[in-house]
């Protein structure tokens, strides 16, 4: 069996990208109560600052981190100018906000050269060695550092929150709004900062994913879809269900490709298998494994 | 009949007789003449590129207005009205080629097909809430899309092309298509509408609109939430299979890509452009993003002829949709109630004129 193991492995190196956009999800799901739909976009757009900036001639890790860096301060900005204004409106509107967002970023990014084409980064040397040998099949030293990275951030921010004085007032924040201002929390810091974490771990997603697989504004932005049911199965308020959600729906996604798409006429199941299992979740368990379940009383 | 005949101001009731009426003066009666000859003698009168545009604001507008019971007025938040479109459009096509049905019961069976799913698609809602149920349906918008591309019957996805149609003699050809089409779909909206307006009207339009606000307060008024969210459903979705239908047979041919994600989003901003939950709105609307969309359209082809954007850059495919986003940021923004809102400030100065109040 030759072929397992593969699948597992190919799980679990997407999954971590998914876990990493997902974290980012929950992250501003968590503090503002916000789906935010404009995520594939602002993952492209990390990307693509990185990439813009290897072009120039910059050194490919410079460029990851000062692409990590603009993208903090672009999801302060978008939270200051267009997500302030919708505290407190009915959530179709907040959604609805976030779905122009996504639109509008795509019609920017169509805008400079890298819209249409296909890009794939210049692998560093440290990179294009050999890679290593787990279970029997092979892991390139791009997947290795990808997963090692993903893995590096989520657990800075899983340690963040739960130590650090900032983590625990997004927290707070998170729990009871009314009560965190009531004890002189700024609210409205919270919730810049968590745009600017997600967008920062979003540009992240969106570097690995770059080296990874190449780079194409379709692809990239197509993450943002696929973080709906890792979120969904992980629970959208919970960092530890985003990890395992994005590891769980990656292996089952490779799996589903691996072993029923033999079964279905023109294959392909790798692309609707996720939202199957989301609308599995859904029906059986809403708030997913590690959410939070609220209760109802009328 | 009413001291002044033109204006309301200076009417005054005394009699309940004259407060149910229909027409306050007689302007009003006449401008309701003049607005339904307008709308009849509009295919004489435009040019033929414009209708075709028409042509796709009416059905467009169908749609809108079944997205308007299910999000406008229950809260439902459905990203999948474009899939609902498509069960329709698909029925539709199927009924129409393999069964050799014409055309005027090939649309209604759509209808009931694309209702049919919706309420099946609507079961989550039972349970469900907000975000969930708008995850919930953003999910059957990807299998079916997905389905579709995979199922031979429906020819994986590629065109199914549409029989054409006769009426009264008139055969639907290359030479009278979207004046043909026209006339088809102007009676079918006219009396979709009619149709909206009365439903919300009933108990079930209150109902609707009282889970809307509070399900819970609803349910502890006596009105079933679940019941009255798989109504809103099927209804919604109702109007999308006939939207689907008669889009099948004006593009004469059903290809997945016009019941894509995209064309949810479309329909969505639609309804939030037009106001949540309003019947001018659900005109208004699909006119606003359609004419936004053609004019992005020639103005990025003006514009990419002039050589300003670097080498590579489609203007067309990168101004559209910043122009369609921001329309959608804005309005939610400045005028969340949408263009329904200014429809009202109109009427309301013309109602109130010569006076300011």
């Amino acid at each position: 069996m030759e072929l397992l193991p593969q699948l597992l492995l190919a799980g679990v190196v997407i999954g971590s990208i998914y876990a990493l956009a997902a974290l980012g999800f929950v992250l501003i799901y968590k503090s503002s109560r916000v789906i935010n739909f404009a995520h594939g976009q602002i993952i492209a757009t990390g990307a693509f600052i990185a990439f813009a900036l290897t072009q120039r001639g910059l050194n490919f890790w410079l460029a990851g981190l000062i692409a990590m860096l603009i993208t903090f301060g672009l999801g302060m900005l978008i939270e200051r100018v267009f997500l302030r204004r919708m505290v407190g409106e009915p959530i179709i509107s907040v959604i609805m906000v976030t779905i122009g967002l996504s639109s509008v970023i795509e019609g920017l990014i169509h805008l400079t050269p890298y819209g249409a084409g296909n890009f794939s980064f210049t692998t560093p040397a440290v990179l294009s060695g050999e890679g290593l040998s787990v279970l029997g099949t092979q892991l390139s030293r791009t997947q290795l550092a990808g997963v090692l990275t993903a893995l590096a951030l989520l657990g800075g921010f899983t340690y963040f929150f739960n130590k650090s004085t900032l983590g625990i007032t997004m927290r707070a924040v998170a729990d009871d709004q009314m009560a965190a201002m009531s004890v002189g929390t700024s609210v409205e810091r919270v919730f810049a900062l968590a745009w600017a974490a997600a967008a920062l771990t979003a540009a992240a997603a969106g570097v690995i994913l770059g080296l990874m697989s190449g780079l194409t504004l379709g692809g990239l932005a197509g993450i943002g879809l696929k973080v709906f049911p890792v979120v969904i199965l992980g629970g959208l308020d919970s960092v530890v269900g985003a990890i395992v959600g994005g590891m769980l729906i990656g292996v089952l996604e490779n799996l589903s490709a691996g072993y029923l798409d033999g079964l279905v006429p023109g294959g392909g199941t790798r692309e609707v298998f996720p939202f199957i299992v989301l609308i599995a979740v859904l029906l059986l368990r809403p708030y997913g494994l590690f959410g939070t379940k609220e209760i109802e009383r009328v | 009949m009413p001291a002044s005949r033109f204006t309301q101001t200076g009417n005054y009731r005394v009699r309940y007789q004259q407060d149910q009426t229909i027409f306050a003066t007689s302007a009003e009666q006449a401008s309701l003449i003049v607005g339904v000859l307008l709308l009849l003698a509009l295919p004489l009168l435009l040019p033929k590129t414009l209708l075709r545009d028409v042509n796709m604001i009416m059905i467009f507008a169908v749609a809108v207005l079944g997205l308007n019971v299910t999000t406008g007025y229950t809260g439902l938040i459905n990203i999948g009205q474009a899939a609902f479109m498509g069960v329709g459009a698909y029925a539709t096509a199927l009924a129409a080629t393999r069964l050799n049905l014409p055309f005027f019961l090939a649309i209604p069976l759509g209808g009931v097909a694309g209702a049919l799913v919706g309420t099946f698609v609507g079961l989550p809602s039972l349970r469900l809430k907000y975000l969930y149920l708008a995850v919930a349906t953003l999910a059957f918008q990807i299998i079916f899309e997905w389905l579709v591309g995979h199922l031979p019957v429906l020819a994986q996805g590629g065109a199914i092309s549409m029989p054409t149609v006769q009426v009264f003699g008139i055969r639907d050809s290359f030479l009278n298509h979207n004046r043909f089409w026209y006339y088809l779909i102007l009676p079918v909206l006219v009396g979709l509408g009619l149709l909206w307006r009365n439903v919300l009207r009933t108990r079930h339009g209150r109902s609707f609109i009282a889970v809307r606000d509070n399900d819970r307060a609803a349910a502890a008024m006596g009105i079933h939430p679940g019941r009255a969210k798989l109504t809103a459903f099927m209804i919604g979705s109702f109007y999308a299979g006939i939207a689907g239908g008669l889009f099948a047979y004006f593009q004469k041919a059903v290809v997945i890509e016009d019941y894509g994600l995209h064309t949810s989003v479309q329909l969505l901003a639609m309804a939030i452009v037009g106001g949540l939950g309003s019947l001018p709105g659900s005109f208004l609307g699909p006119l606003f993003i359609v004419a936004l969309d053609r004019f992005m359209g020639n103005a990025s082809e003006w514009l990419g002829a002039q050589n300003i954007f670097p080498q590579g850059v489609d203007a067309a495919t990168a101004l559209r949709p910043l122009a369609f986003g921001l329309s959608i940021v804005l309005f939610l923004m400045f005028e969340p109630r949408g263009l329904a809102n200014w429809w009202r400030l109109v009427r309301l100065y013309f109602k109130k004129w010569p006076y300011k109040f």
